[in-house]
């Protein structure tokens, strides 16, 4: 769906595997497991009612509206520049991308899409 | 246990999707555990709208969806910037660097005096890399004497063959036979010979010296 490559979708079965156990940690994996599920359940109510597009729409038009696209794009340039054209891979753009685009994304755009996250799950009434 | 009591009763009220449900129902024994947590979610969440609370599973499920769609965003910035760079789409990469280099090139030739200009050297070279004589060195023959001309000199011999200077307008009335050929008109003839007349006699001797000997040609055809 959309330009997603595989290998970025993290992976969220990572902690469930953990026998609950004795560990005094058990209570908080037993949480993250729990979420973790239903993280799944309402990607996949995301996803099957088209929301998610939706979403990823509205973020990208926010996104660009606010410049915060051509900032990573002049960042990824630089890069590219300094290392060469030929020698530069998608793993490394996006390593150099993460942590800046992470922090620069302006609160409101952030706020916005939050609200509509909520809204989502409020009005799916899991 | 209460929760179950809790639970149909927001099914009952509530549309859901079936098959989703029955995902749930059928899950393993997490399966009530989850429900539970998901109602309190939606509880909490209608109560307060900024939930601040990192303990509520709702705040827990909120953050990372929205790193995920974040993410699917990255990547594909990372991957158009990627596409651009290696077919070399990008203009700009490389023209900044050369641009750089050639306006300092440039600066260098001006400030340095030693290198030949333009108005120095005999050979300009144009934009297509050619370069051309100063003056031009094509023969023609000229229209009016008949005389063959360098095509560098042909302006001014014109100026003196046709009509500017003393000599041109003595070379005019001298031969009046090619003057009559070529302007086929009569009357400009005369009035053109009478005003050159006065005008060489207000220049004085040599003027008059001229009229005695165009007289004397006109004679002797």
């Amino acid at each position: 769906m959309g330009t997603n490559i595989g290998k970025y979708i993290p992976s969220r079965h990572k902690n469930c595997g953990v026998s609950s156990g004795s560990s005094p940690g058990a209570e908080q994996s037993k949480q993250d497991c729990v979420a973790n599920e239903a993280l799944e359940i309402i990607n996949i109510k995301l996803i099957e009612s088209g929301e998610k597009e939706r979403l990823m729409e509205l973020l990208r038009e926010r996104l660009v509206e606010c410049g915060w696209k051509d900032e990573m794009k002049s960042l990824c340039r630089a890069f590219i520049k300094k290392k060469g054209r030929n020698n530069v891979t998608v793993d490394d753009l996006v390593h150099v991308i993460t942590p800046k685009g992470r922090g620069s994304i302006p609160d409101s755009v952030k706020a916005e899409l939050l609200q509509r996250i909520r809204t989502f799950l409020v009005s799916s009434a899991i | 246990m209460q929760v179950d009591s809790s639970l149909s009763g927001t099914l009952r009220g509530v549309h859901v999707r079936e098959d989703v449900w029955i995902q749930l129902v059928s899950a393993s024994a997490f399966g009530r555990l989850l429900n539970h947590v998901i109602i309190c979610c939606i509880y909490s969440g209608t109560m307060s709208v900024l939930d601040e609370d990192s303990m509520s599973p709702y705040t827990q499920l909120l953050s990372p969806l929205f790193s995920d769609l974040l993410d699917s965003i990255i990547v594909d910035v990372a991957s158009e910037c990627h596409r651009i760079a290696r077919l070399g789409l990008d203009r700009n990469l490389e023209n900044e660097e050369e641009e750089l280099r050639l306006s300092a090139e440039a600066r260098a030739k001006v400030a340095d005096p030693s290198i030949s200009s333009e108005a120095n050297g005999k050979y300009i070279v144009d934009i297509f890399g050619q370069t051309h004589p100063t003056v031009a060195s094509e023969v023609f023959e000229c229209m009016n004497c008949g005389r063959s001309i360098a095509a560098g000199r042909f302006a001014p011999h014109l100026e003196k063959c046709m009509g500017k200077g003393r000599k041109a307008r003595l070379k005019v009335t001298r031969s009046s036979t090619a003057a009559q050929n070529r302007y086929s008109r009569g009357s400009p003839v005369s009035p053109y010979s009478n005003s050159t007349a006065m005008s060489r006699l207000s220049n004085g001797t040599p003027g008059v010296a001229g009229e005695e000997y165009s007289n004397g040609t006109i004679e002797d055809l």
